[in-house]
């Protein structure tokens, strides 16, 4: 069931959600040389508290510039970027390393993996800098890949390298999980375990989840879809009712 | 151990050739640094100590002749603590089994033990004793090299009588650290020894009673009375005794050869240690930046995890940390050998009480903490650039940079002219500037350091060759007793093995012009003299004629004269005149402050006609004649020394070539590092850099050695540009060394022939080819399928 745009703004009074992040008029300008793009146009959403929050939108729509900034990796060129309570556009370059050990997972596009370290040691790096951590262990096996540990990144499969760096963000135990494209690069029934892994993180662990898919079949699992096209937000849809993903057919 | 420690390791473990052939540039910095340093304190240590309980003169005066009471009156001077008068003579030593004269230099000493100026350490035996007269200690290197001991009796021909003497013990002394014959450049215990005679029995043998030729004085410690002050003053109170000469202790010829050699040896520390470290630290960071552009991505990935951007420039860091600490403790370990080494062959040419090698804790500190700073400076560039990236940018793919056409292609006619090959070749050495740069400047260290050591050889070959083989041609030397009609010259003419005899007449004095004085000697050659022929710059004989001087550079040089300047000569035997004299000409001078003239005008000079009191001599080769020479020499009453020279030039040739060895042998080993590491570093990280492309050239049919090729080209390109900018390095190197070098003792000859550069070349592009098959292996081994499926 589709809502409009400014129903999304006012919120969604059935449900009063908490914002963890807000973006309020928020632009991304790249400047190349003379060439300037505009990767973001005056954005501005929400993302809640323990909500599960789908992006879409054609290549080089912006999705994994929101992210970015959303994850603290880059700055907005204007507009404001709350995190609760607190500025994030002002953060100095010192607070955002903070606020991203301490509250933000990212699960990259293509990986990321450290190739001259096992699994167990990727996700390690993440926990060795975290405060309260998960067992390392703990985390692969949430990914199904406990057997795996000791294996190099060489040495697996592309949707078990994206499993690895799933159990690499959820590993530090962060507020906010960021999902670039998680199961972009794989099949099937793969796919679908990861969606099932980031509802289960949700519920269970009342984790905020924001993922970005150009598929939109595995959106309907988002309790929001947010659509983008060129830098701009095009559409707000909430799913009263998200599909579970074994539901999911594409 | 963090997991980022971690992947430092398995990356180290995945360049360990590089590290090591950085690592080992580095040893080597750091080696000749510690170990010239270390030995630089040992020798400057073992000196300072001899000096000071030895009492070692501050000065000496050689005078003709004067009262021991007239000498007291120097002690007294203000700012004089003790002196002693002396006597010292050249003599002949006559043993049973040697066939040619041996020259010996005799001093005296107090027949007490005391703590007396220039005092003698014992090695055997023991000081005098009260049994005889004709006790005598000998210096250590002569008895031990004829097999003297104390015990033993010895002959020394003494005011031209043969004496026989008792030994007692053998020393040696803080004033012969580094012992020379007269004319000499290599101790040469074979020819020459020092005998120590009892003062009072010297007093006797010379005819010296109450007298002395000789005073040597130690300052006051601290005093502010000006130590050219005074040693004027002693001058001018012994004036009438015939000052000889005036010897400050920096002019003493062994002080001056064991500083010269110590401060040469400052300055080794100090320039070896620059190049070797300068050289690791651009090579050390070629291979960083190339790490950080690698490792882009994960330097992203880890600043979007949270890791502090301190956290992963010191995780970078310690990529060069690792490499100065491995290579510097690698250096302090080679350096303490280095210092080992030469300490034992220091032993050999330099008579200490002892001189041992040893550990110094700060040296080595401080050898450790410069390849420290070297490995940090070498990793600082690669590791700052990528901080400046914020992560979502460091996660993306660098734009690709440098794709443009090159200056190159645009010279149109010469690119159409270079076919594939070349191109590739081409490009990637001008696109990857700073790895060429790298590669030309470390090249360019090598052949400096080649072609420097090459020069300095060519230069000791040419110093010899010149100095003992065309300017000096004599076999024999002899020494008369005073002056002598021709008389004498045509009894030696006479002599058996005699082929060719010339008459020359040394007359000391002080040259003075304007402020600039030097007490030396004018050398009358006979006119067209064969034996001793001053030369110019360019060899060229130059002939002695005229009324006037052929003066050494040197002697030019302190004394501010050109050609045609006038100088005045005071005369200091006999009256004391001072002669207004023109010089003619300049010689080329690499020892000693020569100045020559012709004999007769010189003749004339002094009042004197026909006088001489040397003769040079050329002789038959044939032992047998030579023996029945040096028979008939020893009974000739005239001659008072002989040198054979011959001899000394074989012995100081054998020096030269037995230290050459070691000496090539080292450099090649040092620049060959420099080359190799160099090399080895840009083609591997070439290589690596462009598995992709090696691959895709694999799948298109080019075979392992096509590709190393391509590769070898380029290494080649660099090393040769590299090799051509060094060699003007080192031709400056060796110009400012010589320029070091320079002083009245010795010049050292800048010589460089087109064998110079050729070695230097052909090194050059060996040390490349080796790297070359190095690299070969690596492509041969490289797993190509697996670098065309992988991304990067
Ligand atoms: N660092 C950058 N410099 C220049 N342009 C950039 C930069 N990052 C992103 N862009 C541009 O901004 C726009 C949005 O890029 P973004 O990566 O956010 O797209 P996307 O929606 O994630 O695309 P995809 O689905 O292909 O990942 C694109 O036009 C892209 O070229
Ligand atoms: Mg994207």
């Amino acid at each position: 069931m589709a809502t409009s745009l400014s129903d999304s703004v006012t919120g969604n009074s059935s449900n009063p959600a908490e914002s963890l992040i807000r973006l309020e008029n928020v632009d991304k300008i790249f400047q190349m040389g003379e060439v300037a793009v505009q990767a973001m146009r005056d954005v501005s959403l929400d993302i809640y508290r323990g909500e599960l929050l789908a992006m879409v939108g054609p290549s080089g729509s912006g999705k994994s510039t929101i992210l970015n900034i959303v994850g603290g990796l880059d700055n907005a060129t204007n507009g404001k970027v709350w995190f609760g309570e607190q500025l994030l556009s002002d953060f100095s370059a010192r607070e955002l390393t903070r606020y991203r050990r301490d509250t933000v997972g990212f699960v990259f596009q293509f990986y990321n993996l450290v190739p001259t370290l096992s699994a167990r040691e990727n996700v390690m790096v993440s926990t060795e800098i975290s405060d309260e951590p998960m067992d390392v262990l703990e985390a692969l096996r949430m990914v199904d890949l406990e057997d795996r540990a000791d294996h190099f990144p060489s040495q697996m499969s592309g949707g078990e390298q994206q499993r690895v760096a799933i159990a690499r963000a959820l590993a530090k135990n962060p507020e906010l999980l960021l999902c670039d494209e998680p199961t972009g690069a794989l099949d099937f029934a793969t796919g679908k375990r990861v969606l099932r892994l980031l509802v289960d993180l949700k519920n269970h662990l009342g984790k905020t989840i924001v993922m970005i898919t150009h598929n939109s079949a595995l959106a309907q699992a988002a309790d929001r879809v947010i659509r983008l096209r060129s830098g701009q937000v095009v559409e707000v849809k909430t799913n009263d009712q998200p599909v579970p993903p074994e539901d999911i057919i594409w | 151990m963090s997991v980022l420690d971690k992947k430092l390791g398995r990356e180290f473990w995945s360049s360990k050739w590089l590290l090591l052939a950085i690592s080992l540039i580095i040893t080597l910095g750091v080696g000749c640094y510690v170990g010239m340093a270390t030995v630089y304190r040992s020798l400057q240590t073992a000196k300072t100590d001899y000096y000071s309980t030895s009492r070692m003169a501050d000065f000496s005066i050689e005078l003709k002749k004067s009262p021991l009471a007239e000498i007291e009156e120097i002690g007294r001077l203000p700012g004089v603590a003790a002196i002693r008068p002396r006597i010292s003579f050249y003599t002949t030593v006559d043993l049973p089994d040697a066939v040619q004269p041996i020259n010996g230099l005799v001093l005296s000493l107090p027949e007490r033990r005391s703590a007396t100026v220039n005092d003698i350490f014992l090695r055997r035996g023991s000081y005098f004793t009260d049994r005889r007269e004709n006790e005598v200690i000998v210096n250590e290197a002569f008895a031990k090299r004829h097999k003297l001991s104390p015990g033993q009796w010895i002959h020394l021909v003494l005011n031209d009588s043969r004496q026989e003497l008792f030994i007692v013990g053998t020393a040696i002394s803080s004033e012969f650290v580094y012992l020379l014959s007269p004319g000499g450049i290599v101790p040469d215990p074979e020819h020459f020894g020092v005998f120590y005679l009892k003062q009072s029995y010297a007093q006797d043998v010379f005819d010296f009673d109450g007298a002395a030729n000789q005073v040597l004085g130690v300052y006051s410690p601290g005093t502010t009375v000006s130590r050219q002050a005074t040693l004027d003053e002693a001058e001018r109170m012994l004036e009438s005794y015939g000052v000889i000469s005036t010897t400050p202790l920096v002019d003493q010829a062994s002080n001056r050869y064991l500083s010269q050699e110590i401060d040469g040896l400052a300055s080794f520390a100090v320039v070896m240690p620059i190049i070797f470290l300068g050289v690791a630290a651009v090579v050390l960071n070629v291979l960083l930046t190339r790490l950080a552009e690698q490792q882009r991505t994960i330097i992203g990935t880890l600043k979007a995890l949270g890791f502090f951007d301190y956290q992963i420039f010191l995780h970078f860091l310690k990529f060069g940390l690792a490499v100065g600490v491995g290579g510097g403790l690698a250096g302090c370990l080679v350096g303490y050998y280095i210092a080992a080494g030469m300490t034992i062959m220091y032993r050999m040419f330099y008579s200490f009480p002892r001189l041992d090698n040893a550990f110094y804790n700060d040296i080595q500190a401080s050898g450790l903490a410069i390849s420290v700073v070297c490995g940090i400076i070498g990793s600082l560039h690669g590791t700052r650039l990528v901080l400046k990236l914020k992560p979502a940018e460091a996660m993306r793919a660098k734009p690709p940079g440098g794709g443009g056409a090159i200056l190159l292609e645009r010279i149109g006619w010469l690119w159409r002219r270079l076919n594939t090959g070349w191109r590739m070749v081409a490009r990637n050495v001008i696109r990857n500037r700073m790895r060429t740069a790298a590669g030309i400047f470390a090249a360019a260290m090598g052949a400096a350091l080649l072609s420097s050591g090459f020069m300095m050889l060519q230069g000791s070959l040419y110093l010899v060759d010149f100095q003992f083989k065309w300017v000096m041609r004599s076999d024999i030397d002899l020494t008369l007793k005073n002056e002598r009609s021709e008389a004498a010259l045509l009894e030696v003419k006479s002599l058996p093995g005699v082929k060719l005899a010339e008459p020359m007449l040394s007359v000391p004095g002080t040259f003075k012009n304007g402020s600039h004085r030097k007490k030396g000697a004018i050398v009358g050659l006979s006119r067209g003299a064969k034996l001793t022929v001053p030369r110019d710059l360019e060899a060229r004989p130059i002939p002695v004629r005229g009324c006037g001087l052929t003066m050494s550079r040197k002697m030019a040089e302190i004394l501010d004269v050109k050609r045609g300047d006038f100088v005045t000569f005071r005369t200091s035997k006999g009256l004391q005149r001072d002669h207004e004299v023109q010089v003619l000409e300049i010689a080329e001078s690499y020892m000693g402050t020569a100045v020559y003239a012709d004999f007769d005008y010189l003749n004339r000079l002094v009042g004197e006609h026909g006088a001489i009191n040397q003769v040079q001599l050329l002789v038959d080769s044939d032992p047998q004649t030579q023996e029945a020479l040096f028979g008939e020499l020893k009974r000739l009453p005239s001659v008072q020394a002989v040198n054979c020279r011959s001899d000394m030039v074989k012995s100081i040739e054998d020096t030269l070539i037995a230290s050459m060895i070691g000496f090539i042998g080292t450099l090649i080993i040092f620049s060959g590092t420099i080359f190799f590491g160099s090399i080895l570093n840009s083609a591997l990280i070439g290589l690596a850099e462009r598995q992709r492309e090696v691959a895709t050239l694999r799948v298109l049919g080019y075979g392992p050695w096509q590709i190393g090729n391509l590769l070898f080209r380029e290494s080649m390109i660099v090393t040769v540009i590299g090799t051509f900018v060094g060699m003007p390095i080192g031709y400056g190197l060796t110009v400012l060394m010589a320029i070091s070098y320079d002083s009245e003792l010795f010049r050292f000859p800048v010589v460089s022939t087109s064998l110079t550069w050729i070695f230097t070349a052909v090194l050059a592009i060996l040390f490349c080819t080796m790297a070359q098959l190095f690299v070969q292996r690596t492509i041969l081994n490289m797993d190509w399928l697996d670098a065309l499926q992988s991304k990067e």
